[in-house]
């Protein structure tokens, strides 16, 4: 089947399987910054933002996301870019494999909650997984990041 | 779990005719096709019929099948009737990714034993509405299935309940080992246990036991909560056995008891 799809404010039309899974997809059409991690719905790494909400792309439907708006990391390179200024600070951003679908999870709840507590903050991103960091150096970055966002 | 033919219907009445007349497979949120091996010869979406919603009407809340696990977690009306009951219910689910694809009406329909989402609701005395019409007790969908192809439409709430959930896992975002919600429904007791690892069950002779006292002593509630655990059935698997299970469960149906008690 052919399906059109909206990423970054582009159309792409690409050929799909009924039944494949958004990551797949987006990859085929060169949209290499969405990564396959786990595959299973576990780690995170395949996060892209579908009309605005964060997403497991390994776990959504391809064929359902016609007619939405997907975005991938690239389309919030601005903001990711500013984020990933104080994950580097921090010391927080090693192999950089789960960083794209971090980013976009930290973007998302930006916009989703006003001035979050550290428990908030580790709850949001219970499903973003980093084999690297031990995530202290992300938790002092994202609070850092935002407090500089709300300054 | 792989699809031969992908169908979007564009309203209930072509959904139906698909899932009865060409054996179509309705499919929720899909989260978990990933991990299936079966062949599904006719999966029909039901994204964007507008089951996506949370509503009071007729004296019940009703929750849209297509309604996430997130909308759920976050719904003002819903923490509004029964605290944070929904949020405690789902929000060990993965991560929020997760929860912004997985759907009320495909954990119900699926009937998952490890799910959290449909202890809270047969303790609840949730009914599920299929359509055109036909609504069933949800602890007796869960039971006995449907008897043939189904479209499940929406899910139907008491308007208010106090009700309290527990659960234990090896790690977070893992499958539960063990699930219980309590619920007091102003004139006597729910109580659910799912994760079995079989799918959820009442303990109806621990409710019996309960009867109607708003405030049954600690020494009642300890009694109810061990009558629950020796009128299940439980099962081993990967995560633990059902000896591990059978002596974890009175302790938290206990909690879950004593915190809707108060």
């Amino acid at each position: 089947m052919t399906i059109r799809l909206n990423v970054n404010g582009k159309q792409n039309t690409i050929d799909c399987q009924a039944g494949e899974m958004l990551t797949e997809v987006l990859r085929r059409a060169g949209y290499l910054e969405v990564k396959k991690g786990c595959d299973t719905g576990n780690c995170g790494a395949c996060t892209v933002l579908v009309d605005g909400k964060p997403v497991l792309s390994c776990s959504y439907l391809a064929a359902r996301a016609e007619g939405r708006e997907i975005t991938t990391i690239q389309g919030l390179a601005e903001e990711a870019r500013a984020f990933a200024r104080f994950l580097t600070a921090e010391g927080a951003d090693q192999c950089g494999f789960c960083a794209p679908g971090f980013a976009l999870t930290v973007l998302s709840m930006k916009k989703e909650l006003h001035n979050p507590d550290e428990a908030e903050i580790r709850h949001y991103l219970a499903g973003n997984l980093c084999r690297c960091s031990g995530y202290e150096g992300q938790i002092r970055a994202i609070k850092k990041y935002l407090e500089a966002e709300h300054a | 779990m792989e699809i031969l033919e992908y169908a979007r219907p564009r309203n209930m009445d072509e959904a139906f005719r698909l899932i009865r007349e060409r054996r179509g497979t309705a499919i929720g949120g899909a989260a978990w096709l990933r991990t299936n091996t079966k062949i599904m010869t006719l999966g029909v979406d039901l994204a964007g019929l507008g089951l996506e919603y949370i509503r009071e009407a007729g004296g019940c809340i009703e929750i849209g099948a297509m309604t996430t696990y997130r909308e759920l977690e976050t719904s003002p009306l819903l923490k509004s009737r029964f605290g944070s009951l929904f949020d405690a219910t789902v929000s060990h689910v993965v991560g929020i990714q997760l929860r912004n694809i997985i759907t009320v009406g495909g954990t119900v329909a699926g009937r998952y034993g490890f799910s959290d989402l449909n202890t809270t609701l047969c303790a609840l005395g949730a009914k599920v509405v299929f359509y055109p019409g036909q609504t069933l007790a949800l602890a007796d969908f869960i039971e006995k299935g449907a008897g043939g192809p189904f479209l499940l439409e929406k899910i139907l709430l008491p308007a208010s309940m106090k009700a309290a959930y527990q659960q234990m896992r090896i790690s977070e975002n893992d499958f539960p080992i063990i699930n219980t919600t309590s619920a007091w429904t102003g004139s006597g007791w729910r109580i659910a246990v799912g994760s079995r690892p079989a799918a959820t069950r009442l303990c109806r002779r621990a409710m019996a036991f309960l009867g109607d006292e708003p405030r049954p002593s600690d020494e009642k509630i300890a009694s109810a909560s061990q009558i629950a655990a020796d009128e299940l059935q439980f099962g081993s698997d990967i995560r633990a056995s059902a000896e591990y299970r059978r002596e974890i469960l009175p302790a938290l149906v206990r909690r879950a008891l004593v915190e809707v008690r108060g």
